[in-house]
C-alpha cells in the first residue's frame, strides 16, 4: 500500500480520533470488588471501540472501515505507541539516581520476571496446546513495552501479537484484583518476607502496584512506608531494566523453549 | 475482498513506512493524542503541544539511532532510551524537558495506539482469538502468577 494512502486516509485517523476523545471523556471507572477492584481505563475503550468499528467484526461497519483502513491501520499501531515509550522514558530518568541506590536484591530481582516463562509457557503449550500465541502470551507480563517489543518484532497482527494482547486484555482487566489476591494469600501464609512481596509489587502496571501494595499495606499496616518504597522502586525498575530482560532474555528463551516443545506449524509447511 | 490467503501475506508485509512517513504518521499520532490530552487532563492546548513536540523529537531521535546505530536495537527501545538520557538529573536542561512533558498524560498516549490495534484486527486473528479465548485468560492468570511469585522467591533470596 502505497505510503500517502496510510498517511491521508481520514476515515481511518478521523475514526481515532473520534474514538480516542469518547474514550477520554469517560474516564477511568474502578469497580471495587472486595479486596481489589477492576480497573476500566480509557485505552481499553479505545480496543473494543476499535473493535466495534471493524468491518471483521461487525459486518456493518463496513459503510465506514473498508479493508484498505484495516490494513493501513497496522503499521500505525507501532507508531503511535512511540510517544508513550517517549514519555515513559522519561518518567524512568529522574529516578535514574534512586534506581542506582536501590541496590542489587532489587536489581536482581527482576529475573524473578522469568517465572511466567517457568509456570505459564508449560501449560500454554503442553497442557492447553497453544500455538506461536504461547510465546508472545508468556514471554513477559504484558504490560505496554512487552506490547511494544511484541509489535516491533512480529507485528500484533502475528500469532505473538495475539497471544500478548490477550494476556495484556486479561490483565487490564483483571490484573490489579489477580495482584491484590496474591499479595494478601502470599503474606497471611509467611512463606515470604513482606519486603520481598512489596518488590514483587512493581512488577505489573502502575494501577497493578497500587492494588498489591495496598493489598500488602491491608495485611500488615505497620510496614506501610516501606512497602510502598519497595513496591515504587521496583516498579520503575521492571520498565528500566525490564525492557531490556525482555529483549535480550525472556523473548529468546520463549523463542527457543517453543522450538524444543512447541508443536510444529503444519499449515505452514504444508502450503 | 481479500481471502485468508491475501490476509497472509499482508501479515508478513506490513508496509514499511520510511523515515520522512515516519515523521509524518508521527506528526498525525501528536495531533490525535493533543485532542486527547486536551479532553482528559486541565492542561491546555499550548502546554500538551509543547510536551508533544518534546516527545515527538524524542521519538525521531529513537529512529535515527535505530537506523544508523552501529547494534541492532528495536526501536522502543531506543525511544525510552533516548527519554531516560534526556531527563536524567544529571543531564544539562532535563529539567525543563521534564516541566515541558509533565503536561502531557501518560496513560492518555496509549489511548489511540489501542483504538488503531482495535482497527486494525484481521480475520485470521478473530479466528486465533475464537480457538484460544478461554486458554488465553488461563495463561493470563498462570503470567500474572509466576511473574510475581518469581520476583518474590528472587528478592527473598537476596534480600
Amino acid at each position: 500500500m502505497p505510503t500517502k494512502d496510510i498517511l491521508l486516509d481520514w476515515r481511518l485517523h478521523g475514526s481515532v480520533l473520534a474514538i480516542t476523545v469518547i474514550a477520554e471523556l469517560v474516564g477511568v471507572i474502578a469497580v471495587p470488588i472486595g479486596i481489589g477492584s477492576i480497573l476500566l481505563l480509557p485505552l481499553l475503550y479505545a480496543f473494543v471501540m476499535g473493535l466495534l468499528i471493524n468491518p471483521n467484526v461487525i459486518a456493518g461497519a463496513r459503510a465506514l472501515i473498508r479493508d484498505r483502513e484495516v490494513h493501513a491501520a497496522s503499521p500505525l499501531i507501532v507508531i503511535a505507541i512511540m510517544p508513550f515509550i517517549a514519555k515513559f522514558g522519561t518518567i524512568i530518568g529522574p529516578s535514574m539516581d534512586k534506581i542506582i541506590d536501590a541496590g542489587p536484591a532489587l536489581i536482581l530481582q527482576e529475573l524473578g520476571n522469568l517465572g511466567t516463562i517457568v509456570l505459564a509457557f508449560p501449560v500454554a503449550v503442553l497442557v492447553l496446546r497453544m500455538g506461536r500465541e504461547s510465546i508472545g502470551a508468556c514471554f513477559s507480563v504484558a504490560r505496554e513495552p512487552n506490547i511494544a517489543i511484541i509489535a516491533d518484532k512480529y507485528g500484533l497482527k502475528s500469532q505473538e501479537g495475539a497471544g500478548v494482547m490477550g494476556v495484556y486484555v486479561i490483565g487490564t482487566l483483571f490484573g490489579t484484583f489477580i495482584f491484590a489476591i496474591l499479595a494478601s494469600i502470599l503474606a497471611t501464609t509467611g512463606a515470604f518476607s513482606i519486603e520481598a512481596l512489596a518488590m514483587a509489587c512493581g512488577i505489573g502496571s502502575g494501577s497493578m502496584m497500587a492494588a498489591c501494595s495496598g493489598a500488602l499495606v491491608h495485611a500488615v499496616p505497620d510496614m506501610e512506608e516501606q512497602i510502598l518504597a519497595l513496591a515504587g522502586a521496583s516498579n520503575v525498575l521492571t520498565y528500566a531494566t525490564g525492557l531490556y530482560l525482555c529483549v535480550f532474555v525472556a523473548l529468546p528463551l520463549t523463542e527457543k523453549l517453543y522450538d524444543l516443545l512447541g508443536r510444529k506449524e503444519p499449515s505452514k509447511a504444508g502450503a | 475482498m481479500s481471502d485468508i490467503r491475501t490476509d497472509d501475506i499482508d501479515l508478513t508485509e506490513d508496509p514499511r513506512l520510511g523515515l520522512g512517513a515516519h515523521a509524518a504518521a508521527l506528526a498525525v499520532v501528536c495531533v490525535i493524542a493533543l485532542v486527547g490530552n486536551t479532553v482528559a487532563t486541565e492542561n491546555t492546548v499550548p502546554q500538551g503541544l509543547a510536551g508533544l513536540i518534546i516527545l515527538w523529537v524524542m521519538c525521531m531521535a529513537g529512529m535515527l539511532l535505530t537506523r544508523f546505530a552501529p547494534f541492532k536495537l528495536p526501536s522502543v527501545a531506543w525511544i525510552s532510551a533516548v527519554g531516560i538520557v534526556a531527563t536524567m538529573p544529571w543531564t544539562p536542561g532535563s529539567a525543563w524537558i521534564l516541566d515541558k512533558v509533565s503536561h502531557v498524560n501518560f496513560l492518555t498516549l496509549a489511548t489511540p495506539c489501542l483504538a488503531y490495534a482495535g482497527i486494525a484486527i484481521a480475520k485470521r486473528e478473530l479466528e486465533i482469538a475464537k480457538a484460544s479465548g478461554w486458554k488465553i485468560a488461563v495463561v493470563a492468570v498462570l503470567v500474572m502468577t509466576g511473574t510475581y511469585v518469581g520476583s518474590a522467591l528472587v528478592a527473598q533470596a537476596f534480600l
